[in-house]
């Protein structure tokens, strides 16, 4: 527990904690805000009116928690990578051990920290997210009776919880990298490869695809068809989506215990 | 198998300790026996195996053959908790850059034993870095950093404390400092390990020293044995009358005992004597009528270092000046000698 209390602490004042959120958020508040105050200027364009989906509410809370999944997804592996890849880089595992500290431990406790922080980071985007949608609705005159659809938003917490578990396995995949790596930059670089590497080979291998930690993890929460039908692999269902996305960060942080165990600890 | 610490009074103890990386050999054999309650000074050139022990004697890595026992118990993959009762600074200290001093003493804490919260102040006194405890380590100098990695290394009040080069990037000040705070750790019963190839400082800290070269200990023993075993007269003289002088100081002192060395433009004849024999070494010399420029006199580390590793004297940093260069007699060890040993 010191360690997990000890590793939230040092998240908090890590800059890239911070630098990772407002850059999500930012996005965030800039897509939704950018499609409202462009909507009445595209009106006559093609798939105008398709982009108003992202404004229109109840559909809007998934789909800002699927914008979430996609670009945090990939926050979240460099997130992960980073700070698995700074204990090797910055000899502070090495400092833990050498005080006689459990490896395996350590690690595990350091990535509850993440996760948790992930969590945090998930529903404050997420209420901003919202905010922006609504802002968005706003400038683009659209309705926003369905806000308080009590459906959508008993269905909320379940998303989100679903959510969070995809994003938690995303930063486990860059994690596991980059304790295999030990090295930040590598974590971080096959990371951002393995994320675009995955969509790229969805063109040719979707039926092996769409088993992968990023397509997974985007089929755990479900979207409206309207907005999924472009998509080139089908996805999963989200119940076997879940199961496939907790299986993997078991997996990647079974691999980093082994890794870790095992390495001989330089400088 | 090595005895009880009870029994032995070993702080640290290694039997045939192997580690190879690749072809390379790091470790072949290193037989260590350091005393419980000293400074131990475990010298060796750049790449003789001195960190490689330390990271083995902190279960960074695992040796391929051989035993260790810290603390008078056997410690192996399994004996993390071992470590507990160990505080270590290896090669250089290890930090978050983005936390402050007090905050990363605080996050290393919370790892192995646990460690009360006024501790960190102490130290922080002790290293004389309270008042800028507050910023971020990016900030700190060397010194500094190394300052706050020997707090690091004694935030569990450890009764074994390995320090790996731990004068790096201290001012005189703080090596002063440094020096007298290991000596109080052992004055208080605390074993001080230290790795080190600047003999000027280790001379002025250890009680025993062990010269590892090679992978193997190389001699071991308290530093005065060491020294009065290797206590040398040394005249400077002409080049020209370096044979008739060499046999000279060989008639007086014994066959092999002399050691040429060449500094700059200076010749010098080193003769392994009693120190107090100065004179007689100056009348010999007088009598054969070769006068010597200068003539000194003592027990000398560096030659005793240079000549048990043979590494040449470039590698070696002392705190007088620029090292000597021998030219003449190699160094040899058949093995591990024990000083002061019957």
């Amino acid at each position: 527990m010191r360690i997990f209390l000890a590793s939230i602490r040092k998240l908090v004042r890590r800059p890239a904690t911070w630098v990772t959120i407002l850059l999500l958020i930012g996005l965030l508040v800039l897509v939704f805000v950018a499609v409202g105050a462009t909507y009445r200027q595209t009106i006559d364009q093609p798939g105008a009116r398709n982009s108003l989906l992202l404004l229109t509410f109840p559909g809007a809370y998934l789909l800002v928690l699927s914008f979430i999944l996609g670009l945090g997804g990939l926050l979240a592996v460099i997130y992960g990578a980073a700070i698995a890849g700074s204990e090797w880089s910055w000899g502070t595992l090495k400092a833990a051990v050498a005080r006689g500290e459990g490896r395996t431990r350590y690690m595990l406790f350091s990535f509850a920290a993440i996760a948790l922080m992930v969590g945090v980071g998930l529903l404050i985007a997420f209420a901003i997210g919202v905010l922006a949608a609504l802002l968005g609705a706003g400038l683009a005159g659209v309705s926003t009776s369905g806000l308080g659809d009590s459906q959508t938003l008993g269905a909320l917490p379940e998303q989100l919880g679903r959510g969070w578990i995809a994003i938690v396995e995303e930063a486990a995949l860059g994690f596991a990298v980059a304790t295999i790596a030990r090295s930040q930059l590598a974590g971080v670089g096959v990371g951002i490869a393995l994320y675009f590497g995955e969509q790229f080979a969805g063109l040719f291998l979707p039926d092996i695809v769409k088993y992968l930690p990023f397509q997974a993890a985007n089929a755990v929460v479900a979207v409206g068809e309207e907005v999924s039908s472009q998509q080139v692999v089908r996805n999963l269902d989200p119940n076997t989506a879940l199961l496939v996305v907790v299986a993997w960060p078991v997996g990647a942080l079974v691999v980093s215990s082994l890794v870790t165990e095992r390495a001989e600890i330089g400088g | 198998m090595v005895a009880d610490a009870a029994g032995n009074g070993l702080a640290i103890s290694t039997r045939g300790l192997v580690k190879r990386y690749g072809a390379i050999v790091a470790l072949d054999g290193l037989d260590l026996s350091v005393p419980a309650g000293v400074v131990y000074g475990f010298l060796g050139p750049n790449g003789a195996g001195k960190t490689t022990t330390m990271r083995i004697l902190t279960s960074l890595i695992q040796p391929d053959a051989g035993q260790v026992e810290l603390l008078g118990r056997p410690f192996g993959r399994g004996d993390r908790r071992r470590l507990f009762d160990v505080g270590a600074l290896i090669e250089s200290p290890s930090f978050y850059p983005f936390l402050s001093g007090r905050e990363n003493l605080r996050a290393l804490a919370a790892t192995g034993a646990p460690t009360p919260r006024r501790r960190i102040e102490e130290l922080l006194e002790l290293v004389g870095l309270l008042d800028r405890a507050g910023d971020r380590v990016t900030g700190y100098s060397l010194g500094m950093r190394q300052r706050l990695g020997i707090a690091a290394a004694l935030l569990s009040d450890p009764q074994l404390l390995l320090l790996d080069e731990p004068a790096n990037g201290l001012d005189p000040a703080g090596i002063v400092a440094m020096r007298d705070t290991l000596r109080r750790l052992a004055s208080a019963g605390k074993s001080v390990f230290v790795s080190s190839h600047i003999l000027g400082e280790v001379r002025q800290l250890a009680d025993v020293v062990g010269i590892i070269a090679h992978g193997k200990l190389v001699r071991e023993g308290p530093l005065e044995l060491l020294l009065a075993s290797q206590a040398t007269v040394r005249v400077r003289i002409d080049a020209g009358d370096m044979e008739r002088a060499t046999a000279v100081l060989e008639a007086l002192a014994g066959p092999g005992t002399t050691t040429r060395t060449a500094e700059l433009s200076a010749t010098w004849l080193s003769v392994r004597l009693d120190p107090d024999r100065a004179s007689d070494v100056n009348r010999a010399l007088a009598q054969a009528g070769i006068f010597a420029a200068r003539l000194e006199a003592g027990a000398d580390l560096e030659s005793l270092f240079l000549e048990l590793t043979g590494e040449p004297a470039a590698a070696v940093a002392t705190e007088a000046g620029p090292p000597a260069s021998p030219t003449g007699a190699a160094a040899s060890s058949s093995g591990p000698t024990q000083a002061g040993a019957p």
